[in-house]
């Protein structure tokens, strides 16, 4: 442990209009729209601000040894399934602490949320032991929102394709790319069953768009940065865009530790420490959280003060509550034929089915989920694997040998159900190597999520077998072990300042000058990969918070 | 840099990778180099590969701090490994383990599989190998040597990727340099 007696103290910087915290998904985005809009803006990132050159094709640095990714023994959190029992540390939900956050190693996935999904609690009531909540916003109040961020990443899909798509101002700026082989032979499955199906939206360019560069496709994109820097994501079009304005100062390599709060409760700055062990003390007139959710929910529980001794905007013990975090699982399947290349372009350029999406009664369970195409087990050659290959030996070998180029799978973005009892809260033992107190998990899956992945996962199953799979494994799950690395709830979204954290606009409904703009906002987590709806709710928030300023 | 493994002991897990990855009409882990690999790997100086594969990265601080303690362990790891290795085969058959022949020696593996629980992890990526005991590990580091960028020392020649049909890059630096896609692979 690492923690200096009397660590040293910087000058002030000056201040600012808004300072953000972490400067992945969503402070990007929040940075773009502040400083086109005129104001002068920080942001804080933990982590190292690193450009296509750091970046190389490299699965083992990349996937095997926390390259982009938190290494447990620097940055452990811990988790357990319920308060009765001790927890563990563990790589929980690991997302990169870098500029481009999330978005410097991902694919980019962008599917936009349903209708529904924004009504929870109205279509389903109560479901015993779980707490749906509407959101305090609807599809068409974010609808403007989804159009903006998709056509300043430059997303590549086909609008109508998905015929359960809610209603869209208009098209995506680029035609969907080439097919993959195994997204294809997925929609073969898909139509083969009576399924409907579309290639899915994806942040990447087949064309320049928008004064950028088609996307170079690589085997090595999911969990890898981009060398070539064509990749849609936060730190290739926001942040640039931020700094053309010349209002924006993003600062790499400063740990936000807390937020201080003066008497009255309002924020007066944040409490950073650089890269040498400095600290440093950012003032602005307004403070916007963005270090996803549950890096968010630690922030604001290490800024105690007089005015909130259980931690900042904890006003009613809500912070860290209703953890949701979908999860990943699968049907794998393998061919016999022609090679199926499921790496090419990363294994993600990918189709998928919301046909399982809307709730029928009759399954028993609420809610339901996207179904997509991907790999088995990982689409590079030191991840992947098949369900029951040996660990080793000539068995072994044949199985990698005969079934790399020959397998794939369909797997299940699941809508798990927002629970009180899951929560993120700061581990009384454990400390990261800056000596501060790190996320604690506690989080057990709902019966509810349990019967949805499993029914997805047969419907998975039944797609692989019409597509003329030889074989087909289907993985059912017992618990969520937040390997889907999507994160929501923390810092509920709501009109009633009892029973949520943030209201419609995203402010403290106890702070007026703090604001978050990640996942930690979604009351409820709908079963689409959330970040394009983190981005376009950034982009939503950050035009209150310039509107308000220029009002005043 | 520092010897990690002494000559008995680099010979014994030599043999071992040579029978988690045999080989058979195509190359295995020993002609891919898989004890190379390893020997680097726990050398410590081979963490990361520079982007352009023109050698490894310089950790500093914390984070070379955390690496120096994860190899210690690992280091620690394979001497007993190896120790124990060869004291099953001299129990069952008399002899080390790199002087059995190849059935002998995969019942000396099979006997320290048993002990050794491999966690069955959904993803090999959330798999921490600090945790893992020796033979998991040797299983899991083989496929490392075989199947990672020849940068590594392992996969010589690519054969770990032409064993499979994967078309890596030739040298990292085609990546950076936008030589390298996988266009001719769509539908
Ligand atoms: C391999 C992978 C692939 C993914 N693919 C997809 C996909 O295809 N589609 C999709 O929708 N989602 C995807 N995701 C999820 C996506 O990464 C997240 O949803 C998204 O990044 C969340 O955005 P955010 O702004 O909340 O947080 P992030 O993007 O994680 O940014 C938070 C930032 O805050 C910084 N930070 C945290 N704490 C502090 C502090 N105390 N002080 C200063 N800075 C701090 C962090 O360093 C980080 O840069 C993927 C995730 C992974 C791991």
């Amino acid at each position: 442990m690492t923690t200096s007696p009397e660590p040293r103290r910087g000058r002030k910087p000056d201040r600012v209009d808004v300072c953000i915290v972490g400067g992945g998904a969503s402070g990007a985005t929040a940075a773009k729209v502040l400083t086109e809009a005129g104001a002068r803006v920080a942001i804080l990132e933990r982590g190292p601000w690193l450009k296509p050159k750091d970046f190389s094709p490299d699965e083992l640095a990349n996937v095997n040894r926390f390259y982009l990714t938190p290494d447990p023994l620097l940055h452990p959190r811990t988790h357990r399934a319920s308060a009765d029992e001790p927890a563990r540390v563990s790589r929980f939900s690991p997302t990169p602490f870098i500029v481009g956050g999330g978005t410097a190693h991902w694919t980019g996935w962008v599917p936009r949320m349903f209708e529904e999904d924004f009504e929870m609690r109205s279509r389903h009531g109560e479901v015993a032991g779980a707490d749906l909540a509407d959101w305090p916003i609807s599809y068409a109040d974010l609808e403007p929102y989804y159009d903006k961020v998709e056509w300043s990443l430059g997303v590549s899909g086909d609008a109508g394709a998905n015929v359960h798509e809610a209603p869209r101002s208009r098209g995506y700026p680029l035609p969907s790319l080439p097919q993959t082989r195994y997204a294809k032979r997925f929609r073969e499955g898909c139509e083969a069953a009576g399924h409907g199906s579309f290639q899915m939206p994806i942040a990447m360019r087949g064309k320049p768009f928008g004064g950028r560069p088609a996307t170079l496709q690589s085997a090595f994109v999911q969990t890898m940065g981009d060398p070539s820097g064509t990749r849609g994501g936060a730190a290739q079009t926001f942040v640039p865009d931020a700094v053309a304005t010349g209002r924006l100062d993003l600062r790499p390599d400063c740990y936000v530790r807390e937020l201080t709060a003066g008497p009255e409760g309002a924020v007066t700055a944040a409490l950073y420490e650089d890269a040498e062990g400095v600290l440093y003390e950012q003032e602005a007139d307004v403070f916007v959280v963005a270090c996803n959710a549950i890096e968010s929910a630690r922030l604001l529980l290490l800024s105690t003060s007089a005015a909130f001794p259980d931690g900042l905007a904890n006003h009613n013990g809500l912070v860290g509550r209703f953890l949701t975090l979908h999860e990943y699982t699968e049907a794998i399947g393998v061919f016999d034929g022609e090679p199926l290349y499921p790496w090419a372009g990363g294994g993600y350029i990918s189709a998928g089915t919301a046909d399982f999406y809307a709730t029928d009664p009759d399954r028993g369970f609420v809610g339901g989920g996207l179904i997509a195409a991907g790999s088995a087990g990982f689409p590079l050659p030191v991840n992947w694997s098949l369900p029951e290959k040996p660990a080793w030996g000539a068995e072994a070998k044949r199985i990698d040998r005969e079934y790399f180029n020959h397998s794939m799978s369909a797997g299940i973005v699941l809508q798990d159900l927002p629970q009180a009892t899951n929560v993120v809260d700061l581990d009384p033992d454990v400390r990261d190597a800056w000596g501060v107190p790190v996320a604690r998990v506690t989080h057990r899956a709902h019966p509810n999520d349990i019967a949805q992945a499993n029914w997805l996962v047969d419907r998975c199953g039944e797609i692989l077998d019409a597509a003329g799979a030889t074989k087909v494994w289907r993985n059912y799950i017992d618990s969520i072990t937040g390997n889907a690395v999507h994160q929501h709830g923390t810092l509920r979204m709501g009109e009633d300042p009892e029973a949520s954290v943030v209201d419609a606009a995203c402010r403290s409904h106890s702070v007026a000058n703090l604001y978050v703009v990640d996942g930690s906002v979604f009351p409820t987590p709908s079963g689409v990969n959330p970040t394009l709806t983190i981005m376009a709710n950034a982009w939503r928030v950050a035009e209150g918070i310039a509107r308000a300023r220029s009002a005043t | 840099m520092d010897t990690a493994l002494t000559p008995q002991e680099r010979a014994t897990l030599e043999a071992a990778m040579a029978r988690v990855i045999p080989t058979d009409e195509h190359p295995g882990a020993r002609e891919a180099g898989a004890i190379d690999w390893l020997e680097r790997y726990l050398a410590g100086d081979a963490v990361y590969a520079k982007p352009d594969g023109s050698g490894f990265q310089t950790l500093t601080g914390r984070l070379a701090d955390a690496w120096e303690r994860r190899i210690a362990t690992l280091r620690e790891r394979y001497r007993t490994g190896a120790a124990e290795l060869d004291r099953v085969a001299g129990e069952r058959f008399g002899a080390r383990f790199a002087e059995l022949e190849g059935e002998r020696q995969d019942a000396v593996l099979a006997e320290l599989e048993r002990g050794a629980t491999l966690t069955r992890e959904r993803t090999q990526a959330a798999i921490l190998e600090d945790e893992l005991p020796f033979f998991a590990l040797l299983a899991l580091h083989t496929r490392q040597a075989f199947y990672s960028d020849p940068v590594y020392g392992g996969n010589r020649d690519q054969v770990g990727w032409r064993h499979i049909g994967f078309p890596g890059p030739a040298t990292m630096a085609d990546a950076l340099e936008d030589r390298y896609t996988t266009d001719d692979y769509l539908a």
